[in-house]
């Protein structure tokens, strides 16, 4: 245990108070921070020009209605002639013009854009979604209906249904859309990290063998230490990171990025965040029933077990897999080598990615539950799983399953690198990490 | 005496060559013990095999008599060939790892690397990259590491290579001084000029086999051709003249001082003594000396096949 905590450390040191480490850990939030305010500063700073349109509007009852906006300008010319604005168009820098034909109530398609350079989608958006409202209202007002907009608007209604655990004294209100979410959000962080830090864990035991160091510890630290140590290590590694970014985007949004943005967009933000928005979004078509769920989940002591059980899962998923990296690392000489292996491992993560989908439409169908208790699916899967609330003996289970295989995985590393050591210079074939196995 | 390590019967097949065939070797404590042998010879892979790193295909080695475990091996003070530090890491804490990694606590480690670091005049390293030292540097790191929990058995796989003379001679002072403290010291090497210095026992390995084990003054003297060296007074054919006991293999006259050096061969069966005396009567003797092989000379003859 005390060589564990050696090779913990040395390991930790390694990496933390490298360069590269401390770059990159302090700079990724930054990047983060940029590419989201990107956007909207590139719409601020950068945009187009307002686009004018000729319109010639034989039906006079759409010129009129048309309206500009930012982007594009109207100019309705009575009575035009669309040879003679064509050629005027040509002359000026304008965008081009609209033809609208008489009849553009009974026949929709008799309307025509001519561009005096390419057109877009947005225009051509902008302006059919124009035209449909104003001939759409056109022929409902053709049919003498009083009121209607209002009848309509009545008749419309968005059902959220409360789901409640039968048989809880607290009723625990769930909505199985928000915490899937939750889920994918996580099972995508544990994803990212393991692709990063598994490869990690792969190349630090490489490196061991290149440098020739492990002559002089394998006749002084069990394999197994050895294999724990760095794979916690890495662990260790990747937590400090994960909290640094964490803190740094904490620190970021709330000084950096109200610096950089311009003041009238950081007030409709900061309205949205404060919640005043919320019946305008419901009045706009926003999901309601993902705001309800949202404030469900708001509930502290709900979100508390659920977090940790969720670090619980992605911790030994992490710790799994980067075991796993760890055996393949311990049984090749080269990181070349290790590429055609690396390719299984990554499997059941996909696999488990897509068990996570089916998740949303039955969190206890017999297959879903198969993979939340295999070992290799189960951290991903469970992240989907447990904030729709199921038996607690199943996680349990899971859980302990999920550490054991950690354990062995670590064990089997230990002996594949103790054994595969003297193999310098030779590629392993399957046959041969069988044969091992059996030492 | 008894033997810290026994080695029966050793056999360790590598795809496409056998490494070592049929090997024994008995090592008793308290010495220095050599093993030799060309490149390629399997001393590096017998060194393996005795800590437990190779697995043998057949044979079996024993620690102070009884078969040898894991909880042995870290008892076992090993020096590879294959010097390997962790390149990124500062000499002083490196040491520390390794140090504490093999039991010691950190106060006595410091203490002890501290006192190795002086004896070997190599204080300023301390905050040294590894990646910074030449190769020599870090072997000598390397040495100080593998020694520094007092280990009862050490194992140094050639330890010399890659050291000047005085670093070599340095090492071998600190190998004889860990003898006298107690340990046992099995290193291999084809340096042989250390072997004759150093070495109470050898096993000279070739081809897989042990060709030659033993105490290197038995191995030295049972190996000598009867060849002896002889001093007298008068000139070089006073006594080539009058003996035909002896054939005189080379003999130089030295005019200023009268006297002449000889080298002669005595038949395997011919009584020494009576040689002396037959010598002894022609000419005024002044000395008669056995010339006792060099362990080169035992080594390249066993190599080649020559040996009796």
């Amino acid at each position: 245990m005390k060589n564990i905590g050696l090779i913990i450390v040395r390991e930790f040191k390694e990496r933390v108070y490298k360069k590269s480490f401390i770059i990159t850990t302090l700079l990724m939030p930054l990047l983060l921070a940029l590419i989201s305010v990107a956007p909207t500063l590139i719409m601020i700073y950068a945009k187009g020009d307002t686009k004018q349109i000729s319109v010639i509007d034989n039906s006079g009852i759409v010129a009129e209605r048309l309206q500009s906006d930012e982007d594009i300008k109207f100019v309705t010319i009575p009575d035009g002639d669309l040879q003679a604005e064509l050629k005027k168009s040509l002359e000026t820098d304008d965008f081009g013009v609209l033809y609208i034909g008489e009849d553009i109530v009974t026949n929709p398609n008799n309307i025509q854009l001519y561009t005096n350079s390419s057109s877009s989608m947005l225009i051509e958006d902008t302006i059919t979604d124009q035209v449909e409202e104003i001939v759409e209202a056109e022929r409902l007002k053709a049919r003498n209906i009083e009121d209607l907009k209002q009848i309509l608007e009545q008749i419309e209604v968005d059902i959220t249904l409360s789901t409640f655990r039968n048989g809880e004294e607290q009723s625990t209100a769930s909505s199985s859309a928000a915490s899937s979410l939750v889920g994918i959000i996580l099972g995508f962080v544990l994803y990212f990290f393991l692709v990063i830090y598994g490869s990690v864990v792969m190349q630090s035991i490489i490196e061991e063998k290149n440098s020739r160091i492990l002559e002089v510890l394998v006749s002084t630290v069990r394999p197994f230490d050895m294999m724990m140590g760095k794979i916690l290590g890495v662990a260790a590694v990747a937590a400090t990171q994960i909290i640094v970014w964490g803190v740094l985007i904490v620190v970021m949004s709330a000084l950096v990025v109200p610096a950089i943005m311009p003041d009238d967009i950081l007030a409709s933000v900061e309205a949205v965040q404060a919640g005043a928005d919320i019946s305008a979004m419901a009045a706009s078509g926003v999901d309601t029933g993902m705001v309800t769920a949202m404030a469900s989940i708001m509930d502290t002591a709900y979100i508390a077990k659920i977090v940790v059980l969720l670090l619980v899962f992605m911790i030994g998923g992490f710790l799994l897999y980067a075991a796993m990296y760890a055996a393949i690392g311990a049984s090749v000489d080269e990181a070349q080598d290790a590429q055609q292996l690396t390719t299984p491992v990554t499997i059941p993560i996909i696999f488990a990615f897509i068990i996570l989908t089916m998740v949303m439409n039955d969190p206890n169908s017999p297959l879903v539950v198969w993979c939340s208790m295999i070992p290799f699916t189960s951290p991903i899967v469970m992240m989907g799983r447990i904030p729709s609330g199921i038996p607690t003996w199943e996680i349990v289970l899971s859980i302990v399953l999920l550490y054991a295989t950690f354990i062995v995985m670590v064990w089997l590393a230990g002996k594949i690198y103790r054994v595969g050591i003297f193999m310098h210079g030779k590629k392993p074939t399957f046959k041969e990490l069988y044969k091992w196995l059996k030492y | 005496m008894s033997n810290i390590i026994t080695a029966q019967h050793i056999t360790k097949r590598f795809t496409g060559h056998t490494a070592l065939d049929d090997v024994s070797v008995e090592i008793p404590a308290g010495s220095v013990y050599g093993l030799l042998g060309p490149n390629g010879a399997g001393k590096t892979t017998l060194i393996r095999v005795i800590n437990r790193i190779t697995i043998p295909d057949e044979g079996q080695v024993f620690f102070e008599n009884r078969p040898i475990t894991q909880q042995d091996i870290y008892r076992i003070g090993y020096l590879p060939e294959e010097r390997g530090l962790y390149k990124k890491m500062k000499v002083g804490e490196q040491a520390l790892f390794l140090a504490r990694l093999k039991g010691l606590s950190r106060h006595e480690a410091l203490v002890r690397l501290k006192q190795w670091f002086i004896r070997f005049g190599i204080e300023d390293w301390w905050n040294k990259k590894v990646e910074d030292l030449s190769k020599g540097m870090a072997q000598k790191i390397q040495f100080i590491v593998t020694v520094l929990h007092t280990p009862k058995l050490l194992i140094f796989d050639e330890p010399f290579s890659g050291f000047d003379p005085i670093n070599a001679n340095l090492l071998k002072e600190e190998i004889l001084r860990l003898r006298d403290e107690g340990a046992t010291v099995i290193f291999s090497t084809h340096n042989m000029s250390s072997v004759e210095e150093i070495c109470d026992h050898i096993t000279l390995i070739n081809k897989s086999k042990n060709i030659l084990s033993g105490r290197v003054d038995d191995i030295r003297r049972s190996h000598g051709n009867n060849i002896f060296a002889v001093n007298y007074r008068g000139e070089a054919d006073a006594f080539t003249s009058v003996t035909e006991c002896c054939d005189v293999l080379e003999s130089e006259y030295d005019k200023f001082s009268g006297m002449t050096s000889a080298k002669i061969h005595i038949n395997q069966d011919d009584d020494v003594r009576s040689v002396i005396s037959a010598i002894n009567e022609q000419v005024e003797l002044r000395s008669f000396t056995e010339i006792i092989p060099s362990m080169n000379d035992i080594f390249i003859r066993a190599v080649n096949g020559n040996l009796k």
